[in-house]
């Protein structure tokens, strides 16, 4: 259903509140005069009131009405119902096309929700044969693993029921002896197997992987860059598919890689400031903005839309001049490195988007430099759920901590396979699971995991120990000593294998 | 609310509510205190699509989610919502 949304006063809300049914003469008129519904925002933010307009009228002067503005009232707005809401946010809301973002005069929307519904089991979609072995594993006393079982079906076939019960009675033997005994040390172990293939991984920060123009980090720096959990990544990067409908057409494709590519103003104009006559010139340069694909206009809507300037728009030389409203040399500043970094159009933070047709599917597939997650989700056309960055911490922000295990998971095991290094997944799914254990994404060193063990003795033992010791001494630190690294400080058994057991005798029962 | 549902995005496994009758079961099968099992930030993207199906969940509910594991088919991994959030 559409409604109208815009933007008022909280004054002329209240006093349209207390006498009801009101007529209100704003200064916009809707072609659309069916609308019997509209939401007003009186923040920017988040819609508070909920109107019901019973009739639009044109302005009639000698009418006694609210004005929205003393200025320009066009038309008369019939409110029988003004109601205060619990706020919405203006994201929730359509206009032609596109979530709106901000709220500056008025809009014909459509609410837009979309269900919130929780993943189909993956359980469920498990065939039944599949389903049928594993049963009868689990008949003989074990749990076998779906991916053995898809192995077993293949041969299941040529096999009569007794080879088959042999076959599964191996298998549980060779998962017995697989199996990790208790209190093994799968740390150190895991720990060990990243890192000597580590030793041999290229030390050369760049590698250009396959798109043109588009290089990613990869080997050991890229390796360190997802251990250490880094904020930005050196070379963030997206891979945008499209939805189903459009993965197929040149035609959206390319609008898509021009909605995203961001161009700031510095790209396409210089920037000359007059210190004597305090003003700044935009000069716009012909073939940059033949190149992004921008017209005059747009950089002029663009400088408008800054607050606390003076546009001057200079016909003849095609050139903008923008004078502070405000007379100071700092201003003047403030205003020259804000227009510098002004977006004209585009998403903040993708610098250059490439299409490319995938061999394997024949679908348009959008390689990005630098990476915005959050708002490419929001584009129409794009393919929420199979969109992806390298920016692990954006993941985690975005889409929760559970997919940013995956992330850490994923992209480690593509560095160390692009090298040519083979490296079991148990080892890095433990280092994922340990890096997203408290809820957010913990670097592997001093700064994360290392550091906050609870062990005052095996934080020293690790970095900085005059730090940690003074600390501990300072507050008065309890050290139980339940693990490794401080049971060998002092020279006790450690608390691994054979030494997490105690024994303790009993004696014989008392038999008389 | 409103927009991109996460929970449907490829990278994120399956997260379900576990009704509070059940938690003691669960914490029985693994042997374990509550403030043992690994966290999940109570403004986890996650956790607020759960809200919007839920409603208002409370810290110290637990959360089961269903991976997809390269090794096992799907495994089942359990975390507790938590005010604190861990950088």
């Amino acid at each position: 259903m559409k409604v109208l949304v815009w933007k008022d006063t909280k004054k002329n809300m209240e006093s349209l509140v207390k006498n009801l049914p009101r007529k209100y003469a704003v200064d916009f008129s809707p072609r659309d005069q069916s609308i019997k519904e509209a939401y007003i925002s009186v923040d920017g933010k988040t819609f508070t009131f909920r109107a019901v307009i019973d009739s639009i009228a044109p302005y009639d002067e000698t009418e006694q009405n609210v004005l929205k503005k003393k200025s320009s009232p066009k038309t008369v707005f019939e409110i029988t119902t003004l109601e205060k809401i619990d706020p919405i946010p203006l994201i929730e809301f359509k206009a032609s096309g596109k979530y709106l973002k901000e709220m500056k005069t008025w809009n014909i929307a459509e609410r837009s929700l979309t269900e919130m519904k929780e993943k189909e089991a993956y359980a469920d979609t498990v065939p039944k044969d599949i389903n049928e072995i594993v049963e009868d594993a689990k008949k003989l006393g074990f749990s076998l693993p779906l991916t053995v079982a898809y192995d077993v079906l293949k041969y299941k076939k040529s096999l009569d029921k007794k080879e088959y019960t042999h076959l599964l009675k191996r298998l549980h033997e060779d998962i017995v002896k697989k199996e990790i005994d208790p209190h093994e040390a799968v740390g150190i172990i895991a720990a060990q197997s990243i890192g000597e293939p580590g030793t041999q991984m290229t030390m050369r920060t760049f590698h250009f992987a396959g798109v043109r123009e588009m290089n990613v980090t990869l080997g050991l720096p890229r390796l360190i860059e997802i251990v250490d959990a880094r904020r930005i990544p050196s070379t963030p990067s997206m891979t945008i598919y499209l939805k189903k409908e459009y993965s197929k057409s040149d035609e959206t494709v390319m609008s898509v890689v021009k909605e995203l590519e961001n161009t700031s103003l510095i790209d396409v104009a210089d920037v000359i400031t007059n210190v004597a006559e305090m003003y700044l010139t935009i000069r716009p340069n012909a073939n940059r903005m033949k190149e992004r694909i921008v017209a005059f206009n747009d950089i002029l809507d663009a400088t408008e839309k800054v607050k606390g300037i003076t546009v001057i728009r200079d016909e003849k030389d095609q050139e903008i001049v923008v004078k502070p409203q405000q007379e100071s040399f700092k201003k003047l500043y403030q205003v020259q490195e804000q227009l510098k970094i002004l977006t004209i159009k585009g998403i903040p933070g993708i610098k250059r988007a490439i299409a490319r047709i995938e061999p394997s599917t024949k679908e348009w597939v959008i390689y990005t430099q630098g990476s915005n997650l959050k708002d490419v989700l929001e584009l129409d056309e794009v393919d929420g759920n199979r969109t992806y960055t390298n920016d692990i911490i954006e993941i985690a922000t975005v889409l929760g901590i559970e997919a940013g295990r995956n992330a850490i998971f994923m992209e480690s095991q593509r560095t160390l396979q692009e090298q040519g290094l083979e490296v079991d997944q148990r080892h890095l799914m433990l280092m994922a699971d340990m890096m997203t254990f408290g809820g957010g994404v913990r670097a592997v060193g001093r700064q994360g995991i290392s550091g906050r063990k609870s062990s005052v003795l095996a934080r020293a033992a690790f970095e900085i120990t005059t730090k940690h010791l003074l600390r501990a001494g300072l507050i008065g630190e309890v050290d139980p000593l339940s693990g490794v690294a401080e049971n060998i400080i002092v020279g006790q058994p450690i608390t691994l294998g054979t030494g997490a057991v105690n024994l303790v005798y009993k004696g014989l029962k008392n038999t008389k | 609310m409103g927009k991109f549902n996460v929970l449907q995005h490829d990278l994120v496994p399956e997260h379900h509510l576990v009704p509070v009758g059940e938690e003691d079961k669960v914490l029985k099968e693994l042997d374990i205190s509550k403030d043992l099992l690994p966290k999940i930030s109570r403004n986890d993207p996650t956790v607020k699509a759960l809200e919007d199906i839920h409603g208002k969940l409370d810290n110290g509910r637990i959360i089961k989610i269903i991976r997809k594991s390269p090794t096992v088919g799907y495994s089942i991994y359990y975390r507790v919502i938590s005010g604190e959030v861990f950088k």
